[in-house]
């Protein structure tokens, strides 16, 4: 059983990765551990008990955030799902982050060596379950003779490029927006 | 819920899990065909495969965000 100091420990770890999570997603990664300690009101100190570096408190929250997609997608992929709703089930995950992953993709070159590769890892969740989607499917629907990283970077590059130009599709959340647009149209590109 | 400790797999449903049983605690992708868990090599290998494979990914980056992945994971603690 947790003592009632471990409780609390724990607590405030989660509380400083909330709320890193948060600035982050309104500030950029650049935003400074004192700004996060104010918003989440610990002193600057503690968030130091927790995370030694500031490269340890991104490279978690970047680990926590890929383990949610990882247990959304896998929920998912529970049931059978096909080609469109597989898609429009990773647009909807990355919906509910949709701020904090467009802060990720468009600074994801200026974090550190290691978040790179969590960040790759993320990413290879979704084309895990991709890749068996389009195995699964390829009996019902023809799918063009396109290698599957190929199928998998025009997918990702195609949100990525709304995502990070968001403002030149509307005010609001781009892929809620475009969402069934985005999906009804990569099928048709990729299909035979 | 549980997830694999060779892969990180999340594991709910029995399928998921190597042959189908829930008391093991690594998953199908990571069982050899008679049911025992791949070696830390034969894990490693796959997953940079399925990573150039599915991401297109250089060779040295897939093998060190491998690396990386495995490192976190309960399996394989002692190999790094």
């Amino acid at each position: 059983m947790k003592t009632k100091r471990q409780i609390q420990k724990e607590a405030t770890r989660k509380l400083i990765l909330d709320t890193a999570y948060q600035v982050y997603a309104d500030e950029g990664f650049a935003a400074t551990t004192n700004k996060i300690a104010k918003a989440a009101n610990v002193s600057h100190g503690t968030i130091f008990v927790h995370f030694p570096t500031v490269e340890c408190l991104i490279i978690c929250l970047l680990e926590r955030f890929g383990s949610e997609i990882n247990e959304h997608l896998h929920i998912l992929s529970e049931k059978d799902e096909n080609l469109e709703t597989f898609l429009a089930a990773h647009i909807n995950v990355l919906i509910r982050y949709e701020d904090f992953y467009k802060r990720l993709i468009s600074e994801i070159n200026s974090l550190p060596q290691e978040a790179k590769y969590v960040f790759i890892n993320i990413q290879s969740v979704v084309s895990f379950h991709l890749n068996q989607v389009i195995e699964r499917e390829k009996d019902k629907i023809a799918i063009k003779d396109i290698p599957m990283h190929i199928i998998f970077n025009s997918w990702l590059g195609l949100i990525h490029y709304y995502l990070t130009n968001n403002y030149l599709f509307t005010v609001g959340s781009v892929l809620t927006e475009h969402k069934d647009e985005l999906i009804l149209n990569y099928i048709k590109l990729i299909e035979k | 819920m549980k997830t694999c400790i060779a892969c990180g797999m999340p594991m709910k449903k029995e399928s998921d899990f190597a042959m189908g049983d829930t008391s093991k605690d690594y998953c199908v992708y990571c069982a050899n065909s008679d049911g025992t868990m791949q070696s830390f090599e034969e894990k490693k290998q796959s997953l940079i495969n399925f990573t150039i494979k599915t991401q297109g990914l250089d060779q040295s980056v897939a093998e060190k965000a491998v690396e990386n992945m495995m490192r976190q994971l309960p399996a394989w603690k002692e190999c790094f």
